[in-house]
């Protein structure tokens, strides 16, 4: 009866669609636990051939890369690093079904051969699924230096499938590994389709239930009936889902199972799960006890046990993670600032020499302040994410991550948040866009979406100068404590809408923090490489193409439709200042921008802003910084680039406006809150929308933060002007 | 820090001091947290040890099939277990 995996898998072998025209690569699919050196092993297998998709439907990243090795066209796909196959995370469920749906040709098992034990427990799992499959002993360098022998041949006669010893990092051992593969993918070497024996009384329950599963001839075809079985056993609700849509005897095979179990967990006073658990777990014992032995004169140094004293010791954790956190933030932003600095500088250099061999006119307006000004706008950050990725690959593929989390974790749970929250939050008090990228590291998809909706309420370099720029031209000798009394309540606001989200929209149970401290490892450089070439690609791509149109609607809605006296925009900026103003002042008051910001104007004027001040929040949106040079042109100052904010501009913009009748240190107060809550800019939109999948969650952003700010905003200039009422 | 004579009795993991070993008796719970836990080798009769605990004492970290783990209180909670040293 344990057959039934192999026949079913040969007739689909066979029949597999054609995919296109040319030949059929062979499909090498990696699996491992994490930390089995699987990526590195994957990276040193493709080299650059790789691409990054998506698995259909979820966000679950796809690696793949086609290589031509010796006579054969392979194909390898990395699937994600899981402990287990059970359908408790999207990994999981997205790694065995690919394996059912797609029918891999190979699979390839990476082992960190330092820890078999735990990690042939995966193995075993992907054996039940009735897959070819190789095993590759990774790592296999640190097994001679900790003095561990492994009997290659044994271990492999005892498992049934076919073994190889690799070194992921250096790239050992990696042709024979695909030699393998290939043989046992072309059935050349067939590996033994026996799976663990669970004991007689576990065997007969599983038999069981496959008479069950028998009687639907056409599912059966369909899935692994041995694996289901296993399944329903553990009463896995995803192998439950599948009875129920699909088998026509849906209903007696279910609670003939549920039967089955419930006699075998009387049987054995525990549960099912756990029962099997350790069955899988004492099969793996015993066939390491039977092939390892460990050379006990030469114990090992255990550096990462060295290491942790320090970093993980209870009054020192805290200390070494900020320095961590201190010379990261140091790297990407003190070398990144540079970098961006001299970028910006050509993109405004590039619009000059537009300017100066164009003839003037709306379609060089449009190149100028729209296209160079938008692209400029994206390519700015670009220093920033391949130093930040650079940073955050280090810190991952060192093992540290995991470290900085067992760190932070108390406090950040007490908001609902995870101790890899505080990453996302440090950055982006220098950008959202890195910030909101760096809560990849959060495994757990509810704890991802509520860390990058409040990320961006963090004081980003861009916000900086405008609340600097108010607070000192309101609260001249105060100004200090004023900024940072906005700095200190961007952060509690922060942590008290992810307590709100946590205890609303993404109720339930917390995801745990039972996570694998891992040995301590050099990354690869080609590992560190690949992933920052990769990330910066992706970020170029998708923010580049959206954020330059956006960039350019923009434009046009404060700059469209032209005043009538638009002849005199276009003329060159003459020496005295006032005809300028005069003039982009219409122009901005007649423009889509303006119209809509008069017409808004009673609702703004609940917070205490003007129409003017609408504008510029609106073009805010574009980049945060943006909001001072539009104030500029409103409030009659000559015009720099949106991009290079120099000190006596700004400061010339706050005593404009400190003076101007309608603004009171109350409406500079309500304004700073607004502008730190309100809408994210649209690099930080674009950002939301590639890492959480869906639009809806960056339109969503945009519309709470709009509200919360103007909500906020209200309430303080409306309870300031009700006191100063009283007070005077 | 508590360090009474070793009994046989059994506790909560969320007991145990850092620096002891312990023997698991069962893991207690159900869904996610309790199939992560058993997937990653606290099942019964597994041994193993408390390493060390993090700054308010929570998380601490666990040494069980010769892998760090690291683990909430709530979640140690969970773990029965007997101290064998």
């Amino acid at each position: 009866m344990n057959f039934a995996p192999r026949q079913q898998r040969h007739r689909y072998g066979r029949f597999r669609p054609k995919s296109g025209a040319g030949r059929k690569p062979i499909r090498i699919a990696l699996a491992g636990n994490p930390n089995s050196g699987k990526t590195s092993l994957f990276n040193a297998i493709t080299g650059q051939h790789q691409h990054i998709g998506n698995y259909p439907g979820v966000t679950v990243e796809k690696k793949y890369g086609r290589l031509q090795f010796k006579n054969e066209l392979l194909e390898i796909i990395d699937l994600p690093g899981t402990y287990s196959l059970t359908a408790y995370s999207l990994e999981e469920i997205v790694a065995r079904d690919f394996v059912i749906k797609e029918k891999p040709d190979v699979i390839v098992d990476v082992l960190d051969a330092t820890n078999l034990e735990r990690h042939l427990y995966l193995l075993l799992q992907f054996q039940e699924l009735g897959v070819p499959l190789v095993g590759a002993l990774n790592m296999s360098d640190e097994c001679a230096e900790k003095g561990i022998c492994i009997d290659q041949e044994q271990l492999s006669a005892i498992l049934g499938i076919p073994l190889v010893k690799t070194v992921g990092t250096r790239g050992a051992g990696l042709s024979r590994l695909l030699d393998t593969a290939i043989q046992v993918a072309k059935r050349e070497l067939v590996p033994d389709q026996r799976h663990l024996n669970y004991g007689v009384d576990v065997e007969n329950a599983h038999n069981q239930i496959i008479d069950w599963l028998k009687t639907d001839a056409a599912f059966i075809r369909k899935y692994p009936v041995h694996w289901l079985a296993i399944k329903l056993l553990e009463n896995d609700h995803d192998a439950i889902h599948k009875i129920k849509s699909e088998h026509t005897e849906a209903e007696k095979v279910l609670s003939a199972s549920d039967h089955i179990r419930r006699r075998l967990e009387d049987h054995f006073h525990d549960d099912s799960v756990a029962i099997i658990a350790q069955q899988r777990y004492a099969y793996s014992n015993g066939a390491i006890r039977e092939t390892i032995r460990i050379d006990r004169s030469r114990p090992a140094l255990d550096w990462t046990e060295r290491i942790d004293r320090i970093v993980l010791n209870r009054f020192l954790g805290i200390p070494v993670f900020l320095l961590v956190m201190f010379l990261i933030y140091q790297a990407t932003f003190g070398l990144g600032n540079p970098f961006a600095g001299i970028i910006s500088h050509w993109f405004t250099h590039l619009a000059q020499i537009v300017k100066d061999y164009m003839p003037a006119g709306q379609f060089r307006d449009l190149i100028t302040d729209g296209l160079i000004a938008g692209v400029g706008g994206v390519l700015v950050f670009l220093p920033l994410v391949v130093l930040l990725m650079l940073g955050l690959s280090l810190l991952e593929d060192t093992g540290y991550m995991s470290r900085a989390a067992f760190v932070m974790d108390k406090f950040f749970h007490l908001f609902g948040l995870h101790g890899r929250s505080f990453i996302p939050f440090m950055l982006a008090t220098g950008c959202a866009v890195p910030g909101i990228m760096a809560a990849r590291s959060l495994v757990n998809r509810r704890d991802r979406i509520i860390t990058v909706l409040v990320t961006p309420f963090m004081m980003c370099g861009a916000k900086t100068p405008v609340i600097a720029m108010l607070s000192a031209a309101f609260f001249s000798r105060r100004a200090g404590l004023i900024f940072w009394g906005i700095w200190f309540f961007s952060w509690i606001l922060a942590l008290m809408m992810s307590l709100l989200f946590r205890k609303t929209f993404f109720k339930g149970d917390q995801s745990p923090l039972v996570m694998e401290l891992p040995p301590y490892r050099w990354p690869s450089l080609r590992s560190v490489m690949i992933h920052m070439w990769q990330r910066s690609l992706a970020y170029l791509r998708k923010a580049g193409t959206i954020i330059l149109a956006a960039a350019v609607i923009i434009w046009i809605a404060l700059n469209y439709p032209k005043a009538s006296s638009n002849v005199a925009i276009l003329t060159p900026p003459p020496a005295e200042n006032e005809l300028i103003l005069s003039v982009s002042d219409s122009t901005l008051h007649y423009s889509f921008a303006g119209q809509v910001g008069r017409f808004l104007e009673p609702v703004l004027k609940l917070a205490g802003f003007d129409w003017k001040l609408g504008v510029s929040l609106f073009a805010g949106v574009a980049a945060k910084e943006i909001i001072i040079s539009t104030m500029g042109i409103l409030y009659g100052i000559a015009e720099e680039p949106a991009v290079s904010l120099n000190q006596s501009h700004t400061t010339s913009v706050g005593y404009q406006i400190r003076n101007d009748p309608s603004y009171s240190p109350l409406v500079a107060i309500s304004l700073m809150l607004f502008v730190m809550i309100y809408t994210p800019c649209l690099a930080t939109l674009v950002i939301i929308k590639k890492e959480l999948g869906h639009f809806k969650w960056a339109l969503f952003q945009a519309a709470y933060t709009l509200g919360l700010a103007y909500l906020l905003a209200v309430i303080i200039y409306q309870a300031g002007t009700f006191f100063q009422h009283i007070l005077l | 820090m508590p360090t009474d004579s070793t009994t046989t009795t059994v506790q909560s993991l969320a007991e145990i001091p850092a620096g002891r070993h312990f023997r698991i008796q069962r893991v207690r719970g159900h869904g996610e947290i309790r199939q992560r836990l058993i997937d990653l080798g606290f099942i019964k009769n597994e041994g193993g040890a408390v390493v060390r605990e993090a700054l308010l004492k929570d998380p601490i970290e666990i040494v069980i099939k010769s892998t760090h783990i690291s683990l909430r209180r709530s979640e140690a909670r969970l773990i029965d277990v007997e101290v064998t040293d």
